[in-house]
C-alpha cells in the first residue's frame, strides 16, 4: 500500500514519523480516518492542484479583456469558470500588477496561500523570514528573488489574515503579442503570481 | 459527521468551506472611511496582528459578511460581521523614514476597529 | 495572543533563501500528515481556528525550529487529545511499538 511507504533501513524512523504513523494508524482502527482518503488527497495535490492552474487564469486575462474584468470585480466567479475552485480559495481577490504598481502576498500569522490556483505553498512563503520581513521590507525581499523595481513603483503588500486568498495578476511581458493563450500560460510562474517574480520580457 | 472517504475527497477538495456567511449584518465602516485598530492583546486566537495595532488605515473594500475567528477558536459561535480590506501606509506602520508610495493591506472585521480619531 | 506565530516587522530572522524548484511534499511522512489534517477537518474534529490556535500555543523556540507540518502534526496532537478523540498514552504506546516493529 503506497501509505506504508518503505524506507531504506540504514535509519530508524525518526520521532516526527514515529507521530505521524502512531495518529495514522490509531486514527485509522477507530475508522476516523480512511488512509486510501489520504492517499488520493496527497495524488490530488500532487498531480492536480498547482500553479498551472493560476497560469490559465493569468494568461486567459492576458488575452480576454471582459475575462479580465471579471477577474478584477468577482475573482471567486471568473476562477471558478476556469473550474478551479475548492478548498483555500472558496473566496479569492485578484490584484493586478500595472507599469506603475506591483502588488505582493504574504501570510505574516501563518500560511494562508491559494491552493486551487497555486498549489501548495513553497517552503519560504511558510518560514519565518519571509513572513516577518516582506510587511516592512518588501524591496529588501524582492531582491533576494532578484527583482529590482523602480522607486517610483508604488508597492502594495497584501497581508492575508482572514479567509481572503489573493492571487496576483502580473504585467504581461513586452514580446507575447503573437503568443496563444496556452504559450502564456508557460511563461506565468508561481513567483510572479505571488508577486515576488517579475516576468522577463520575451 | 462522516469518516472522509475517496469517493467524498475530489467534491470536498472542489467545493471546500467557505467562512463566509449568508447574513443580514449592518457594516460598521464604509469605503473612505479612516478606521484605527484597537489596541488589544488577548491571551486568547485573534487575527489582528501586532504590527497594526494602534494604526490608523482606510476601508478599501468591504468583502462582506464572515465567521468571526476570535469567537470560532473557543467555541463561542461565528459573530458574524463585515471583514474590510483596509489600506495602510509604510510611514503609518513603520515610521516616516519609509517610502511615501509603499502601502499595507490587510483584512480586518468589525470588531477590530473603531472610527479614527 | 501575543505568540511567536505573529511575526510581522520582526527583524533578524535570516534571509528568506527562494528555492526556484521543489516538491509538493518532501517527506512520506509530510504526505500522510496533509491527508490525515484533511481527512480530520472533513471529520469534523476542529475547525481551522482551532487548528490555527493549537499552532500558536506552540512552544515559541520549537515553533522556530520546526517545519511546517511539524506545527501540523503538533496541532492535530494538541487538539485530537484534548477532545478527546485519542489520548496520549495511545498515541506514546503505538509509537512504541511501530519502533520497535520498525527495527
Amino acid at each position: 500500500m503506497p501509505h506504508d511507504h518503505p524506507h531504506p533501513h540504514n535509519k530508524p524512523l525518526s520521532d516526527v514519523e514515529l507521530r505521524v504513523k502512531a495518529l495514522e494508524s490509531i486514527l485509522t482502527e477507530k475508522k476516523l480516518i480512511d488512509p486510501d482518503a489520504i492517499d488520493l488527497i496527497v495524488d490530488t495535490y500532487e498531480t492536480k492542484i498547482g500553479p498551472r492552474n493560476g497560469a490559465r487564469v493569468v494568461a486567459k486575462a492576458w488575452s480576454d479583456p471582459s475575462y479580465k474584468d471579471r477577474l478584477l470585480s468577482d475573482a471567486t466567479a471568473a476562477i471558478g469558470e476556469l473550474g478551479f475552485s475548492g478548498v483555500q480559495g472558496e473566496d479569492m481577490v485578484v490584484v493586478e500588477n500595472t507599469d506603475d504598481v506591483h502588488n505582493i502576498v504574504v501570510c505574516t500569522l501563518c500560511s494562508c496561500y491559494p491552493w486551487p490556483t497555486l498549489g501548495l505553498p513553497p517552503v519560504w512563503y511558510k518560514a519565518a523570514p519571509y513572513r516577518a520581513k516582506v510587511v516592512k521590507d518588501p524591496r529588501g525581499v524582492l531582491e533576494e528573488f532578484g527583482v529590482n523595481l523602480p522607486e517610483e513603483t508604488e508597492i502594495r503588500v497584501w497581508d492575508s489574515n482572514a479567509e481572503l486568498r489573493y492571487l496576483v495578476l502580473p504585467k504581461r511581458p513586452q514580446g507575447t503579442d503573437g503568443m496563444s493563450e496556452a504559450e502564456l500560460a508557460e511563461i506565468v510562474t508561481r513567483d510572479a503570481m505571488i508577486g515576488t517574480d517579475v516576468l522577463a520580457a520575451h | 459527521m462522516p469518516t472522509l472517504t475517496p469517493d467524498i475527497v475530489p467534491g470536498l477538495i472542489a467545493t471546500g468551506a467557505s467562512a463566509r456567511l449568508d447574513e443580514d449584518v449592518a457594516p460598521k465602516f464604509s469605503v473612505g472611511d479612516a478606521v484605527e485598530m484597537k489596541n488589544i492583546n488577548p491571551v486568547t486566537h485573534t487575527r489582528l496582528p501586532r504590527y497594526v495595532r494602534g494604526k490608523t488605515g482606510i476601508i478599501e473594500r468591504d468583502h462582506g459578511v464572515f465567521a468571526f475567528p476570535d469567537t470560532g477558536a473557543h467555541g463561542q459561535g461565528h459573530k458574524a460581521q463585515h471583514v474590510y480590506s483596509v489600506k495602510f501606509s509604510f510611514q503609518e506602520l513603520w515610521g516616516e523614514d519609509h517610502a511615501e508610495n509603499m502601502y499595507l493591506y490587510i483584512d480586518m472585521f468589525d470588531d477590530y476597529m473603531r472610527p479614527a480619531p | 495572543m501575543n505568540g511567536i506565530h505573529d511575526l510581522g516587522g520582526m527583524d533578524g530572522l535570516g534571509p528568506v533563501n527562494p528555492a526556484k524548484h521543489e516538491p509538493c511534499f518532501k517527506e512520506e511522512w509530510e504526505r500522510r500528515m496533509f491527508g490525515l489534517f484533511v481527512s480530520c477537518f472533513a471529520g469534523g474534529h476542529y475547525n481551522v481556528d482551532e487548528f490555527r490556535h493549537a499552532i500558536e500555543r506552540m512552544d515559541p523556540a520549537h515553533y522556530l525550529e520546526t517545519s511546517y507540518y511539524e506545527h501540523w502534526l503538533q496541532s492535530l496532537e494538541t487538539l485530537l487529545t484534548e477532545k478527546g478523540v485519542v489520548t496520549q498514552e495511545e498515541l506514546d504506546q503505538r509509537k512504541k511499538h511501530i519502533a520497535m516493529e520498525d527495527v
